[in-house]
């Protein structure tokens, strides 16, 4: 062709392309209502568990604190104050995580990324990171949030501050371990969201583990799961405990970022 | 250098060859028409192409290199099926999003560009649901030509538009093969539209190619004719048939490799054939592909 010329193609670094896939999604994140509205539940989740539990002698929480965390990592519950705390943030986490990575498959936007990024891991992680920052935005919200609740509530917030500091930590980190799954699970149920989103939910309330639990008892064995992290992470939490969450959570988002990749390599996308 | 090049391209579902073995080949800096029925294998070789498919086997490379080699790949722009926008978000939050992801510096210089070359400039704003079909092709051009794209594949760009709409596109697909030195990659079922515009072409049948020629290869296969329309259809055939080939398609006379209908006029009238119509025309890309298809053009 006369108007044919020598094209130079640059190879873009990891960092590069990752920078380009984050860009995106963070951008989409921050123009669209679906983040905003999540955030919103989140803070507004502590003023709606408290006004819906029993006051008085029965009620949920003697502590403010607790609406962060249990007092201890209990995975068979005997009251819902024991499980009513800030992992609720992973259950509507993995619900704005189906919705986002749907919207992506819906609007078609996914050929898009799919055309212009080769390396399919960009996709995996990318959405993590977006997941993992969200959810960490939704558990400050919900902190806030359960403060907020817990002083008009009048519950006294007397507590070992190195603790709560530890709990706080532990769950916001086991955010990325959470968003990996949910990341995951989009991907292999990319074209039927409402399996998506079910599955989240379920995934996200812990049931499995909490059904494993009444089998096997309260057995640290389950710190490997991302629901027994995020229980471990509690207000009698230390140094440890966030080590362990650092460990499950990392751990996982390896695993399910692999796994996810592979599946995008070998099945078709859209 | 081409810029497409396919070998054996295989891609199954369920068992069902959708492509069976497919070569293709699109020279740099073409506009290659993508010629196909419904089913016949475009938009999964397009999207075998793109990586949104894995195929089965084969072997597919973009400008000498692998496609899935991430250099070239991020010079692919792509309008398949759909534009791949958010409706709810703003014509131009759509093109910040594809100008963030490919890496574009200058963004909002970069979407003020392509805004132009499709002629959207005064519609950034709208929210993209609210676009009409004709806008929303060329917003899915635009989109594909942010940051400086190598090879365009396009799928049924033209579907839906009216004559405008099509002139626009055109012109639009003219300009940036030409001015931008982009390859193009177009599929349509509208063969009238795409010969005006095709360098190449490519014709697909059952997951297989079966043919590619170039637009100047094709003007030479053009076969001339004159189309009569006389009362004594049969009488005429029989006059012309000694020196021409003759055939009725039921409402006219086409007579073959004659350019000058004056000639053919001459002749009946002078054998006493009254003539009510007659035409000069040449076999376009429509019936060349008709022809292709129910196996009168040799392959």
């Amino acid at each position: 062709m006369e108007n044919a010329n020598v094209l130079q193609f640059e190879k873009p670094s990891f960092f590069e392309r990752l920078k380009g896939m984050l860009g995106v999604d963070f951008y989409r994140l921050f123009h669209t209502p679906l983040f905003y509205i999540f955030i919103a539940i989140a803070a507004f989740i502590p003023a709606l568990v408290l006004m819906g539990g029993a006051q008085g002698e029965n009620a949920m929480y003697t502590n403010a604190w607790q609406i962060i965390a249990a007092d201890s990592p209990l995975y068979v519950i005997s009251n819902m104050g024991q499980y009513a705390n800030m992992n609720m943030v992973f259950i509507f986490g993995g619900i704005m995580v189906s919705i986002f990575i749907g919207h992506d498959y819906q609007s078609g936007y996914v050929k898009q990324l799919f055309t212009t990024h080769a390396k399919k891991q960009d996709y995996m992680i990318s959405k993590t990171l977006l997941g993992a920052f969200s959810m960490l935005c939704m558990c400050v919200t919900y902190m806030i949030g359960g403060m907020i609740s817990g002083a008009a509530a009048g519950l006294p917030f007397q507590i070992n501050a190195g603790a709560l500091l530890c709990a706080i930590l532990g769950k916001m980190i086991m955010s990325l371990g959470w968003a990996s799954l949910y990341t995951f699970i989009n991907i292999i149920f990319r074209r039927k969201f409402g399996i998506s989103i079910a599955l989240c939910f379920v995934l996200g309330t812990g049931i499995p583990v909490i059904g494993a639990a009444a089998l096997v008892g309260n057995s640290p064995a389950l710190n490997i799961f991302l629901y027994g992290s995020s229980v471990y992470a509690c207000l009698s939490a230390n140094f440890i405990s966030v080590l362990v969450c650092l460990a499950c959570s990392v751990v996982w988002a390896a695993i399910y970022n692999i796994l996810g990749t592979i599946v995008l390599y070998r099945r078709d996308v859209y | 250098m081409n810029a497409i090049e396919i070998r054996g391209l295989t891609k199954s579902f369920r068992g069902m060859y959708a492509l069976d073995g497919l070569d293709m080949t699109v020279p740099q800096g073409a506009i290659y028409g993508f010629i196909g029925e419904n089913g016949s294998g475009k938009s999964t070789t397009e999207k075998c192409i793109c990586g949104h498919l894995v195929p089965d086997k084969g072997k597919i490379e973009l400008f000498g290199k692998p496609y899935t080699d991430a250099g070239v790949r991020v010079r692919v722009g792509a309008l398949i099926e759909n534009t791949g926008c958010f409706p709810n978000s703003s014509v131009y939050s759509n093109l910040m999003m594809q100008a963030i992801n490919l890496g574009v510096k200058d963004r909002a210089g970069e979407i003020e560009r392509v805004l132009k070359i499709v002629r959207m400039e005064d519609n950034a704003k709208l929210t993209f649901k609210k676009c009409s079909l004709g806008m929303k092709q060329r917003i899915g051009i635009a989109m594909a030509l942010l940051g400086d794209p190598a090879l365009l594949i396009l799928d049924e760009p033209i579907n839906g538009l009216d004559t405008d709409g099509m002139r626009l596109m055109r012109e639009i697909l003219v300009d940036i093969t030409q001015n931008l030195g982009c390859t193009v990659l177009i599929s349509s079922h509208i063969l009238g539209e795409l010969e005006k515009i095709a360098t190449h072409y490519g014709i697909i049948r059952q997951g297989k190619m079966i043919k590619e020629i170039s637009a100047a290869e094709m003007d030479g296969r053009s076969r001339a004719y004159v189309s009569v329309k006389t009362r004594d259809i049969e009488g005429a055939a029989r006059l012309l048939a000694g020196r021409f080939k003759t055939e009725y398609d039921g409402e006219y006379l086409n007579v073959y490799g004659v350019d000058d209908a004056s000639y053919i006029s001459t002749c009946l009238l002078q054998n006493g054939h009254f003539i009510s119509e007659i035409r000069q025309d040449k076999v376009g890309l429509e019936q060349y592909y008709i022809d292709l298809m129910s196996g009168k053009e040799a392959l």
